[in-house]
């Protein structure tokens, strides 16, 4: 293994074409090698440089254990995956699309519920008339918790979803739920309302730096290099790591 | 010189005292009892474990509730029944995971409730002097006697649970009075139209069908309906300013338990409540402990409370050097029912934190 940097990029769809068009109009023109099969890529002119490709989720892990030192995740999965994530990463550059919101969203026809607060009353209310806690669907269950706890809401559980979790609702498998929307267009289709006061986090793609690899002198210097390349250096980025 | 091994086996003979049964839970503990009974708050401390067959299980975070889940297993509901432990628990920090030993007691359908809790008093208050910590602050807290003011208080009956389920959350409680509070200037909104209770939860099951919901599974229909009902009526005041008032200011009070709860008695004989069982109970723990620790300040602070709805009597806290939380525990009657026992059976615990006291002792 050499002791270069490593950047990871993510593996599929769109992300993956917009995080490489936005490299290459920076200057670094990335090449997936084996194709679209393939984990690992080049970067023009950076042979120190390893690119890996790997499922946005899974950047964000690594980038807050250190073991990938830069990445391109969505700022959503960054905060989900670190209790406090402005210690585990820094935030390098917002590359300008993914562009969505993660939010609270409530069967619409839940007439009587417009904000936080009244979603408070409903889940203090809701294990005395039903026997059972109030349930939120969500991939998100760090910002959930968090949010709920900002709310002094505890009277609930979260289900853990990782796919279709607008569903969830009409499935009967849980009352509300928290996800990512960027048009709205899901959630109404599924009959569901975002709550005037229920965005939880505005997110979107961006290049990350981890804090928690180790960055020796040299690596400092090969960050500052790599990032001149693109003129992506935020003044002082490296006397943060 | 006594080192820290001969302290724990004096902690030892406290939790093996005689009348008291020691108990060693099982360190793999199935996660969902916690969450059912504590909810994601208590939930987000756990260190979690997946078993293959998709179980998730945690390791030990704390001792009572494993204690008086077997307790009601066994049958013994209402039998008078003390047990003690001490061992490692496990919770999720700040910084990461967090390993800590804890021990205790638990007294269980005990016939005088009250001995019962000067009982778990004296052993924080030996545990604590194990550690030659014999000044503790002291901190009461009262669950019921809130719960005694709010039954009294004049306010439309749907908002005392959910008043209660603010208490121990002082900036939730803050937020849900301002919000009654406010109401009473925010103008009604004239803008809906009146509507019959019927008509309206056909509208509401109309719209839940139209969008694919069952209006039988999850929030019915008339529930929809009806709070939409009550939020109208709050926006035409409902919950009396006076009785916002008083929860505001006895909510404030905090002080030396012996001038503090003289006030609150004389509070309720300006609003004519009968708190005087509860009252009486602080008081009589309150000089428990004056005797116990002479030298300790003993406060009690009315807005004190585990955020926790099993929690029924007085709660307690004793407190160290850096106001680090040495022992705590109460009264919690509810947690049995809960977990199942078909007869009211009272509790009373506490638990010290044995590796803070010892880091205490070497400060």
């Amino acid at each position: 293994m050499s002791n270069g940097l490593t950047l990871a990029i993510p593996s599929k769809g769109r992300l993956e074409e917009q995080s490489r068009e936005a490299f290459a109009r920076a200057g670094l023109v990335i090449e997936r090698s084996g194709g679209a099969r393939s984990y690992f890529g080049t970067a023009a002119r950076q042979p120190d440089l390893t690119v890996r490709f790997m499922p946005a989720g899974e950047i964000a892990r690594e980038l807050i254990r250190g073991t990938v030192d830069l990445g391109v995740t969505g700022s959503d999965l960054v905060e989900d995956a670190a209790e406090h994530s402005e210690d585990a990463v820094l935030t390098i550059k917002s590359l300008g699309f993914g562009e969505a919101d993660v939010v609270v969203a409530i069967p619409d026809p839940w007439i009587d519920v417009t904000q936080m607060v009244d979603l408070a009353d409903v889940a203090a209310d809701f294990r005395t008339r039903h026997g059972r806690w109030l349930r939120v669907a969500t991939k998100y269950m760090n910002l959930t918790r968090r949010h709920f706890a900002r709310h002094g809401i505890i009277e609930y559980r979260v289900v853990e979803s990782t796919g279709a979790t607008e569903a969830a609702p009409a499935a009967g498998t849980a009352d509300f739920i928290v996800d990512i929307t960027s048009s709205g267009s899901t959630l109404t289709a599924n009959g569901l309302r975002v709550l005037e006061d229920g965005i939880i986090l505005k997110s979107e793609a961006s290049l990350f730096v981890s804090r928690s690899g180790d960055w020796s002198p040299m690596r400092k210097a090969q960050l500052e290099a790599l990032m001149s390349v693109v003129n992506w250096v935020p003044p002082g980025i490296t006397t943060k790591l | 010189m006594i080192n820290p091994f001969d302290r724990r086996t004096a902690i030892t003979h406290l939790i093996e005292a005689e009348g008291i049964a020691r108990v060693n839970p099982p360190m793999l503990l199935e996660a969902n009892q916690y969450f059912e009974l504590a909810g994601e708050e208590f939930g987000r401390s756990l260190l979690m474990s997946l078993a293959n067959d998709g179980i998730e299980y945690c390791l030990r975070p704390e001792f009572t509730i494993p204690i008086v889940a077997q307790y009601v297993r066994q049958g013994l509901a209402g039998s008078p029944v003390a047990y003690g432990y001490m061992g490692p628990v496990f919770r999720q920090g700040p910084e990461g995971p967090l390993e800590h030993v804890q021990a205790g007691v638990e007294l269980l359908g005990q016939l005088d409730p009250e001995q019962a809790l000067d009982e778990v008093l004296t052993f924080a208050r030996r545990s604590l002097a194990v550690y030659r910590m014999t000044t503790p602050d002291i901190r009461l807290g009262g669950v019921d006697l809130f719960e005694a003011i709010l039954a009294n208080a004049k306010m439309p009956d749907v908002w005392r649970p959910r008043i209660r389920a603010r208490f121990g959350h002082p900036d939730a409680m803050t937020r849900l009075l301002d919000r009654l509070s406010e109401a009473h200037t925010s103008k009604a909104d004239v803008s809906a139209e009146p509507i019959d209770k019927e008509s309206l939860t056909e509208y509401v099951t109309d719209r839940m069908l139209a969008a694919g919901f069952n209006p039988a599974d999850g929030r019915h229909p008339e529930e929809v309906a009806e709070r939409y009902y009550e939020k109208q009526a709050l926006a035409a005041a409902h919950v009396p300013l006076p009785t916002i008032d008083l929860l505001r200011l006895y909510l404030s009070v905090e002080g030396k338990a012996s001038i503090v709860l003289d006030e609150i008695e004389a509070l309720a004989g300006l609003y004519k409540f009968d708190l005087s069982a509860p009252l009486a109970a602080l008081r009589h723990h309150a000089a428990t402990l004056k005797a116990l620790a002479p030298q300790s300040l003993v406060t009690f602070d009315a807005s004190f409370s585990p955020r926790l709805d099993y929690y029924t009597g007085i709660v307690f806290e004793m407190l160290g050097g850096d106001r680090s939380v040495l022992a705590t525990g109460g009264q919690y009657d509810r947690l049995l029912q809960r977990l199942g026992a078909t007869v009211p059976v009272t509790a009373a615990g506490c638990i010290v934190w044995v590796d803070r006291l010892e880091q205490e002792m070497q400060q």
